[in-house]
């Protein structure tokens, strides 16, 4: 069986928009009680671990209702010190659960709006959500300080976006050798790494060209080098063929399917069914949920 | 260091005139300091030889003026005041009648001394080639290493002053303070030249073998010089007795407010560059903030992207520095070079002014670059993607 090296629970994220001092505070109150509630677990005091549960629970369902300020009032009235305000709360994530395992293949769709990036972004540490857990290789990353957030995301994760996000300035080779940079490893180490990666996606022999010498393709497949040359535990691409005509979608697809027989395991964010079609798993997300998944037990 | 090259050169103009604001600076810095450096040593030279004697002149002397001639026998008077031990009359004057207008420091002078006292003398002269004068040296003179250019001096030659050929039997050391426009010569010879120099009318009450304008007071040990000026002022009637306090009331505290003058030009200059610094950085970083976003997200961490921006900030004021030295330096080496015929040496750029300037301009950029690259370090990942 699988081991599983990603696991969410109750993951959920709140955008406050416009007058939002109140909501703010009652975000920030809720994360604290989500933080006494993880050290009264690491303890093991029952007791404790009941009382946190109980108000992050009834915290949770309030601020769900959008009754920030109510929640605010009974759970943490001691911080509260504001008046209402005319904050208007929007989640684009309303507890979100899933477990990914090693050597996954797992397309996220859903209309524009219902959470998939915000989803992807907090799995990638990008984004902090607001409630819920992430664990990566069992460890709890939420619970972790912000400042060792790089370290686990040079080391182990990877990542792939929509309109390439390379580094102009720098070569295939230099972009490449990003990640490598920011973990700690030599320069020579640096540069065959990324030569390996590069050989990899097939532009062995572009190295040295910078992303305005690239077709679009050839950028995309620069990126995908840089995700794996970590040899990260994960990958999240966010409509990684988004800016690709349907032959390049194919061509990066293939690649991606390559890299996943051999053993890598992919999320993808994407519009396109005909890319959804080539993964393992399809979660349908609707209204900051999971609405369905679909598994498949062969790729087409 | 390549990368950081390349970002700084993304924008060239931008960046060039930011270095260039820089260089102005760092420029300004190294000229003036280079002024005030020089007018500094000149001072520390002078408070060193005035820290253990005293001086005295004709009560009548002012500062606007040579002093005023005295009779060489006055010594005798002031050698009877209790704590001191040897009084040599001195006699001062300047080497050309005519004189420059600008002055960084003492004119060229002739400077003579009885040599009785010269033992008890602390402030050493050193020489560059030949010697010291000794008694009964006439017809000879020793040069200080500014005037040599000026007069062609070179040791066993002769130079001419005030018409007269003088055998040169020394060139001394750079002290970088007065001794480095003056002329020394015999005793006697110094009398004759000020007795030519006197109007008829005072030339007849005088006689040339007894004339002076200065006497240089040496004291015992433990003896303060400014209690014991006043304890001469009060018991040697028609003289004006000083001490070292005197020559730091005087010149010192006005080489203060100088150097202050000349450091606050070349501070504001620097402050502009810096506030140039700030706002390229800035300008280049909301230019660049999906890179930032690129970075943060494969691993970047908050000092690795702090020490990106501060190292190109710290670079622009490098490269601003090291232009702007060099421009100083070549500008104080070209007027130093120009000024050596005349003897009137106005700048001297020693290590501590280019070490401090080029230090400075690193430091400067990196103070500027804090702001830029905080601003950096707190873009937030995902609204750089997505907007950037």
């Amino acid at each position: 069986m699988a081991e599983t090296i990603l696991k969410l629970i109750n993951l959920n994220k709140t955008f406050i928009l416009g007058n939002h001092k109140n909501a703010k505070k009652a975000q920030k109150a809720i994360q604290r009680l989500q933080k006494k509630y993880e050290a009264a677990s690491e303890k093991n005091d029952k007791g404790r671990i009941q009382v946190e549960e109980e108000l992050l629970n009834k915290a949770q369902e309030h601020f769900e209702k959008e009754e920030f300020e109510q929640s605010y009032a009974v759970i943490t009235g001691k911080f509260l010190k504001k008046k209402r305000g005319r904050g208007v709360v929007v989640h684009a994530l309303n507890g979100v659960s899933l477990s990914i395992e090693q050597g996954d293949l797992v397309a996220i769709m859903g209309p524009s709006g219902s959470g998939k990036s915000t989803l992807l972004n907090m799995l990638g540490l990008l984004d902090e959500p607001t409630t819920g857990q992430i664990f990566i290789k069992g460890k709890n990353i939420t619970a972790i300080k912000r400042r060792e957030l790089p370290n686990i995301r040079s080391r182990e994760l990877g990542f792939v976006f929509q309109s390439f996000n390379l580094v102009p300035t720098l070569t295939a080779l230099e972009n490449v050798m990003l990640p490598l940079r920011y973990a700690g490893v030599n320069l020579a180490r640096r540069k065959q790494m990324a030569k390996e990666a590069l050989v990899q996606v097939g532009l062995g022999n572009r190295i040295h060209h910078k992303p305005n010498e690239l077709s679009g393709g050839q950028q995309q497949r620069v990126a995908i080098a840089r995700s794996i040359v970590n040899h990260p535990s994960i990958i999240f691409a966010d409509e990684l063929t988004g800016e690709l005509d349907s032959k390049m979608t194919i061509e990066i697809m293939n690649l991606v399917i390559k890299l996943n027989k051999a053993g890598q395991t992919f999320i993808i964010v994407t519009h396109n069914p005909e890319v959804a079609k080539r993964t393992k798993r399809i979660l349908f997300m609707k209204d900051g949920k999971i609405e369905r998944e679909l598994s498949k037990p062969k790729l087409k | 260091m390549i990368e950081i090259l390349k970002n700084m050169f993304r924008r060239k103009t931008r960046t060039l005139l930011t270095i260039f604001g820089i260089t102005i600076g760092i420029f300004a810095f190294t000229v003036m300091g280079s002024m005030a450096e020089r007018i500094n040593l000149l001072v520390n030279g002078g408070t060193k030889y005035y820290s253990d004697k005293v001086t005295v002149v004709d009560a009548h002397s002012s500062l606007a003026a040579l002093p005023t001639p005295m009779n060489i026998n006055k010594a005798q008077e002031i050698a009877k005041v209790k704590g001191v031990i040897a009084v040599a009359g001195t006699i001062y004057t300047t080497l050309s009648d005519d004189i420059d207008a600008v002055n960084f420091g003492p004119p060229p002078s002739i400077t003579a001394g009885e040599s009785k006292a010269q033992k008890y003398e602390s402030f050493k002269i050193t020489f560059s080639s030949g010697r010291d004068l000794r008694e009964g040296d006439k017809g000879k003179v020793i040069v200080g290493s500014d005037l040599v250019k000026k007069l062609r001096a070179s040791v066993g030659g002769t130079v001419k002053i005030k018409g007269k050929d003088y055998e040169v039997v020394g060139i001394m050391n750079k002290t970088l303070t007065a001794p480095d426009t003056a002329v020394g010569m015999d005793i006697t010879d110094a009398q004759k030249i000020l007795y030519d120099s006197l109007p008829a009318i005072i030339k007849a009450q005088v006689n040339p073998n007894e004339i002076v304008n200065g006497f240089t007071v040496y004291i015992e040990p433990g003896v303060d010089p400014d209690k014991l000026a006043s304890v001469i002022n009060k018991q040697v009637d028609g003289i004006k007795a000083t001490g070292p306090k005197a020559f730091q009331d005087q010149v010192a505290s006005a080489t203060g407010i100088f150097n202050a003058i000349l450091f606050g030009i070349a501070l504001i200059s620097l402050l502009v560059g810096g506030l140039s610094i700030i706002n390229t950085m800035t300008m280049s970083i909301s230019e660049r903030i999906r890179e930032i976003g690129i970075k943060k997200a494969v691993g970047a961490k908050t000092r690795n992207i702090m020490k990106e921006y501060l190292t190109e900030a710290g670079l622009i004021g490098l490269i601003g520095g090291l232009i702007g030295w060099g421009l100083g330096a070549l500008t104080v080496m070209i007027i130093n070079n120009a000024m050596e015929n005349s003897g009137n040496i106005i700048f001297l750029l020693t290590s501590r002014i280019s070490i401090f300037a080029i230090a400075f301009s690193v430091i400067l950029g990196i103070i500027a670059g804090i702001y830029p690259a905080y601003y950096a370090v707190k873009v937030n990942i995902v609204k750089a993607l997505r907007e950037g």
